[in-house]
């Protein structure tokens, strides 16, 4: 199945966005977790706070859909 | 509480805005953890705004690469202690409200000296681990928490008032890895605080739609502010049952 994923700031540059500025269309099995579908594109899940789809907030065990877009969200930690 | 005629005058655009609550503000007590580009900005307008009574609590001196965005700095400030520059400015700003100033940092040892008393924490630290601390007050104290945070072209801002709503470990994982140094426009952090001082203000006179259960995060390189929605965690170390 294919999933887009996106992601701004530091985790842009390991996403390699390939649709547009943000966005990168993966081809993925279904039933893998966020988790392991950033694994398999070899980016640390170190490196995401959290994840968000459809106006909500979900951890990295989340099991997108076919077609889901998923905003990958950095740690934002300055002040 | 009553408001003298001196305070009347200043606050008169105020007044007439819907639903506001001027003596609501003056009685209620901010902590301002942190006073970086986030905690200067939400303390330069709650000051503004009259809020009664500020704490401000910074073990921090100035330095001259925080002049891009601390807005309560200036040159002459380098080298000085943050708390007393910031209450030597917001004084001036407006003698009504109450300045506390605290030169520490949060920690296991002083975090209920610190936040107790207050009716809110607002959140102006600058890394993960004290603000997984700030949160764990918020929890324990059961003290409505704003949080804020900047990078690059993205800020974060949500309210955090547990048990009722999620905390902010419900949220962010512990072992994610934030940058070495954070690279911040200093225009950035401005735009944060004062979303966070909106929202303090918001809380304190009532009004529901707010930032509760709800993040904002905002992208100012694509100019886009997203709202999420958020849950409580059942297995949150920090709120969890």
């Amino acid at each position: 199945m294919v999933i887009y994923l996106k992601a701004g700031s530091e985790l842009r540059h390991r996403l390699k966005p390939d649709i547009d500025y943000y966005t990168r269309r993966i081809k993925t099995d279904a039933g893998k977790t966020i988790k392991e579908v950033l694994i398999d594109l070899g980016i640390n899940p170190a490196l995401v706070a959290f994840v968000y789809t459809e106006g909500k907030v979900k951890s990295l065990d989340f099991i997108p859909s076919s077609g889901q877009s998923i905003t990958l969200q950095p740690p934002v930690s300055g002040g | 509480m009553t408001l003298s005629d001196l305070e009347k005058k200043r606050y008169l655009r105020q007044f007439t805005v819907r639903g506001w609550d001027q003596e609501k503000l003056k009685s209620a007590k901010v902590l301002i953890m942190g006073l970086g580009g986030l905690g200067s900005a939400s303390a330069f307008y709650l000051t503004a705004a009259g809020v009664g009574k500020l704490r401000l609590c910074d073990g921090d001196r100035v330095e001259r690469s925080d002049l891009n965005r601390q807005i309560l700095y200036f040159e002459e400030s380098v080298g000085k202690f943050k708390v007393e520059e910031a209450k030597k400015r917001l004084t001036s700003l407006n003698p009504h409200v109450e300045i506390e100033t605290v030169k520490e940092f949060i920690d296991s040892q002083n975090a209920d000296e610190l936040t107790g008393g207050c009716d809110l924490i607002v959140d102006g630290l600058d890394n993960i681990e004290s603000r997984f601390m700030l949160n764990k007050q918020s929890v324990k104290m059961q003290i409505p928490y704003v949080y804020g945070a900047v990078q690059g072209w993205e800020g974060i801002v949500g309210l955090f008032h547990p048990p009722r709503t999620a905390c902010l470990a419900c949220i962010l994982r512990q072992d994610v890895q934030g940058a070495d140094i954070i690279s911040i426009p200093g225009v950035l952090p401005g735009t944060i605080g004062i979303l966070q001082a909106t929202e303090v203000i918001k809380f304190i006179m009532g009004v529901e739609q707010n930032l509760v259960n709800r993040l904002l995060i905002y992208d100012s390189r694509n100019l886009t502010f997203d709202i999420v929605e958020t849950e409580k965690n059942p297995n949150c170390p920090y709120c969890g049952v």
